[in-house]
């Protein structure tokens, strides 16, 4: 197996939370949460998910803007190849262990793009000196060599010579964009980041970066990672594609399968969200509800399970996987104590009549998608239950009644990586017991 | 080199570029450097080699003497034409860019005609106008145009008419009670005004973006320190501060410029550091930072531009401070005497202000013209400098 540039292998990123006097450590907003990715020599992948996921934190770290927690990330460009591992066990190769001569190195070998093209020029600064500042801060002393470097650049990513004097404020966005790529190569890295660099832009100039990027990676043998939160513009330009999911990859693999045959549910429905030029296909598939947890205090189990419309059923309860997803949320609405029992029963009395207790329960049913009874009797009853106690005031019992009685096994268990292909991987417990992946496969 | 021209990115060799290019400096730095030599060697021979009294140039025969606030003057100048004004020529399209943005600020032009006159009199007018000399004959004349009763001056010379003197060209502006030319005086206080003006602005600066930068940098408890002693040197009584040097050593021009400049540079120096924070904060920074910039690089290269731009506004806003606190100073009688400021000028004409109000109001209006401009210049140089600010307060 060939070498890949970019290894990346349980990376972290947690921020310390400090409260009071002594700025004590309360706890740590996991924004990543032990991530492993490869990216081969010319190779695209991309790192996709909702905002606040932490995509953006993972490139930082990456590319050590931010110092990472924990984890490795094995950079083998720029002159150090194949090198092995030494006798502790560290990478000779570990960015996050680079002293300032050797980032000094990586930075030749690893640029980044970022998102908002309006702030990623100094305004004082023209465009010209601002990529040619990479080359001076990197010891290139010749002012007329450096001009020369930077033109022809300008030229390549589709501006012209004559722009090198021009300031970022006479440009426009897609034209920031291919300076900001002018930027990223001009110190002719192996890898390139590329953080949502087309969210900013109109569609149309979307598609003129995103085959600009195509062409130069093509011509100049770059890898890529490319993050961006839009499934159709990963399809375009990406070879492979990981998506995360509060701070984890949850399914990684080559773009074509993951879209025709995607495994993890989020990954569905992400997918499900692009949308179709068929204007009789019902729009957006699958609907995420709940709201996404914070990364402060991540869910149990499985990461997704809050969210999951898959969410498994326990031994011996089989019903509808709507009121399955519904009994759940209806669940933890009631543990976090958020279901205001009066303000139920107001909605319902400003629809006409004094409410009784049944129309309450219907309205508690419809708010969460639950039929009106569900298939199966010990469930039913369960609920029954809770809402008894919900309408006598007491929210709290309700609540430890259900946090015993109702559980997923996916709140439980933490889902292992399951190979589905040799090159696609995800992590969901629907998957246990098929082929489990053999720890760290890309270690060798 | 015979690949000039057709250099491309992915041919240059990085291992053959050493990194001894860092400390190349750049043509501004060079001709400061080479300009202020000859004034720091001027500086320490009037120092250490002329008498006290001796004129500084007498060794070319010339009896025109520097004390030590015009050395400090002729730098800060020097600062001004080799980081202000020349940028400015070397960035033709910015420059351009600029004045398009300032020129819709009408008031502000004329304002900038009017500073332009102030700071050429400043430098040109004590070279050729003689130093305004006493002469009690000629005391009280009117300015031209104008008349007094016949037995206000000494002896009149202008025309006399129907028992009242009229005021000639000779003395536009009229004179003083000691028989000193109005105008020539205010052209030697535009002198004073300039040096106010340029040389607390440099330290202001220079105090205020230095520990600004720093402290945002520097961040957690340095940062708090630091901060509190901006908070203490806002709330110095400075005028009692004065007063007590005053006492202590007497107060010239320079002692007036050092002290309140010292005590002046706390809100730049909190403007300063809430600006870079936010700074640092723009994906340009990190761009540089990912290219391998030092923090100091990143600092000096971007953060200090970019604060410097915004804070030309409020230090524009600082300097009719000074020129008021200066008069208010000289009015009270709290000062250097000798110093020929408009305040003095002032001062020495209350007294005769009901038969001679010429000498109060001539440097009073001056004076009022300067400082309006200055607001105007500030009000203005915040709309082309910053846009972003003024769509943010609209």
């Amino acid at each position: 197996m060939t070498e890949p540039l970019l290894s990346v292998r349980d990376l972290k990123k947690h921020y310390p939370i400090r409260k009071g006097l002594f700025n004590r450590q309360v706890g740590a907003a996991r924004a990543v949460d032990g991530i492993s990715f490869d990216i081969a020599q010319g190779e695209a992948l991309g790192l996709v998910g909702e905002s606040g996921c932490g995509k953006s934190t993972a490139a930082s770290s990456v590319i050590r803007l931010e110092e990472p927690t924990s984890g490795e990330v094995i950079f083998n460009g720029g002159g150090r190849e194949s090198a092995t591992r030494n006798p502790d066990g560290t990478h000779p190769n570990d960015v996050t262990k680079f002293d300032d001569e050797e980032l000094m190195q990586f930075r030749r070998g690893a640029q980044m793009i970022f998102q908002d093209p309006s702030s990623s020029f100094d305004p004082r600064m023209s465009v010209g000196n601002g990529v040619g500042e990479l080359l001076k801060v990197h010891g290139m002393s010749d002012r007329h060599r450096r001009r020369a470097i930077v033109e022809d650049l300008l030229e390549r990513v589709g501006l012209s010579a004559s722009d090198f004097d021009r300031y970022p404020h006479e440009f426009s966005g897609g034209q920031k964009q291919r300076i900001a790529l002018a930027r990223a190569l001009v110190l002719n890295p192996d890898l390139i980041i590329a953080d949502e660099p087309v969210s900013a832009l109109d569609v149309s100039i979307q598609a003129e970066i995103l085959s600009l990027i195509n062409d130069l990676q093509d011509e100049f043998g770059l890898s890529l990672l490319f993050i961006s939160h839009d499934m159709s513009v990963i399809r375009q330009i990406c070879d492979r594609v990981a998506v995360m999911y509060l701070g984890e990859i949850v399914e990684i693999g080559p773009v074509e399968e993951i879209f025709t045959n995607p495994q993890h549910p989020y990954t569905e429905a992400l997918l499900s969200s692009i949308p179709t030029p068929d204007p009789r296909a019902s729009i957006g598939g699958i609907e995420l509800k709940g709201t996404v947890p914070s990364p402060t205090n991540p869910p149990s189990g499985c990461r997704f399970h809050t969210r999951c419309h898959k969410v498994i059923q326990p031994d011996g309860v089989d019903i509808d996987q709507d009121d399955w997803r519904g009994v759940l949320n209806f669940r933890e609405k009631v543990i976090t104590g958020e279901i205001d029992i009066e303000q139920v029963r107001e909605n319902v009395a400003a629809g006409g009549s004094g409410p009784s207790d049944s129309e309450i329960r219907a309205e508690i049913r419809r708010e969460f998608d639950i039929s009106e009874t569900v298939d199966d009797a010990d469930l039913e009853e369960t609920l029954s239950e809770a809402m008894n106690l919900l309408l006598g005031d007491n929210a709290e019992m309700a609540g430890e009644f259900l946090s015993d009685e109702i559980t997923t096994p996916c709140a439980e268990t933490e889902p292992e990586t399951t190979v589905h292909t040799p090159d696609h991987e995800s992590a969901c417990l629907r998957h246990e017991g098929q082929a489990a992946a053999e720890p760290n496969p890309a270690d060798d | 080199m015979a690949t000039e021209g057709s250099e491309r990115f992915d041919q240059v060799d990085w291992s053959d570029i050493s990194r001894s290019g860092r400390f190349d400096l750049s043509i501004n730095s060079i001709g400061m450097l080479l300009t202020t030599l000859p004034v720091a060697l001027l500086a320490v021979y009037d120092w250490q080699f002329t008498g006290r009294r001796t004129a500084t140039f007498e060794f070319i025969g010339l009896d025109r003497t520097l004390e030590t606030v015009d050395f400090f003057f002729i730098f800060t100048l020097l600062l001004a034409f080799w980081y202000l004004v020349l940028p400015l020529y070397q960035h033709p399209r910015m420059t351009r860019y600029y004045w398009k943005e300032f020129k819709r600020n009408r008031p502000a032009v004329v304002s900038m005609i009017w500073l332009g006159i102030v700071f050429v009199g400043g430098i040109v007018g004590p070279l050729v106008m003689s130093a305004p000399q006493q002469e009690l004959l000629i005391a009280y004349q009117p300015p031209v145009f104008t008349s007094v009763v016949e037995s206000t001056p000494a002896t009149c010379v202008g025309d006399v008419m129907n028992g009242r003197c009229y005021g000639t060209w000779q003395h536009p502006l009229g004179t003083t009670n000691a028989g000193k030319d109005v105008l020539t005086m205010i052209v030697y206080g535009m002198t004073i005004s300039m040096q106010i003006a340029f040389i607390t602005t440099t330290i202001v600066a220079t105090i205020g973006i230095t520990f600004g930068t720093l402290s945002a940098y520097s961040g957690g408890w340095v940062d708090e320190i630091m901060m509190r002693f901006v908070d203490i040197i806002l709330s110095f009584p400075t005028f009692l501060m004065f007063l007590l040097i005053l006492y202590i050593y007497g107060g010239g021009l320079g002692m007036f410029i050092v002290v309140f400049s010292l005590f002046a540079w706390g809100g730049t120096a909190r403007y300063v550091r809430s600006k870079s924070l936010s700074i640092s904060e723009e994906e340009f920074i990190k761009a540089s930072r990912i290219s391998g910039a030092s923090t100091y690089q990143v600092i000096r290269g971007h953060v200090v531009p970019n604060v410097a731009s915004s804070i030309i506004t409020q230090l524009t806003l600082l300097i009719p401070g000074f020129l008021l606190f200066e008069a208010q100073l000289a009015f009270l009688g709290v000062g250097d005497s000798s110093v020929p400021s408009w305040g003095q000028l002032i001062s020495a004409g209350r007294s005769d202000l009901s038969y001679a109000p010429w000498i109060v109001l001539a440097p009073g209006i001056v004076l009022f013209l300067t400082i309006l401009a200055f607001n105007f210049l500030g009000d203005a140089l915040l709309d082309a400098l910053n846009p972003e600010a003024e769509a943010e307060t609209e």
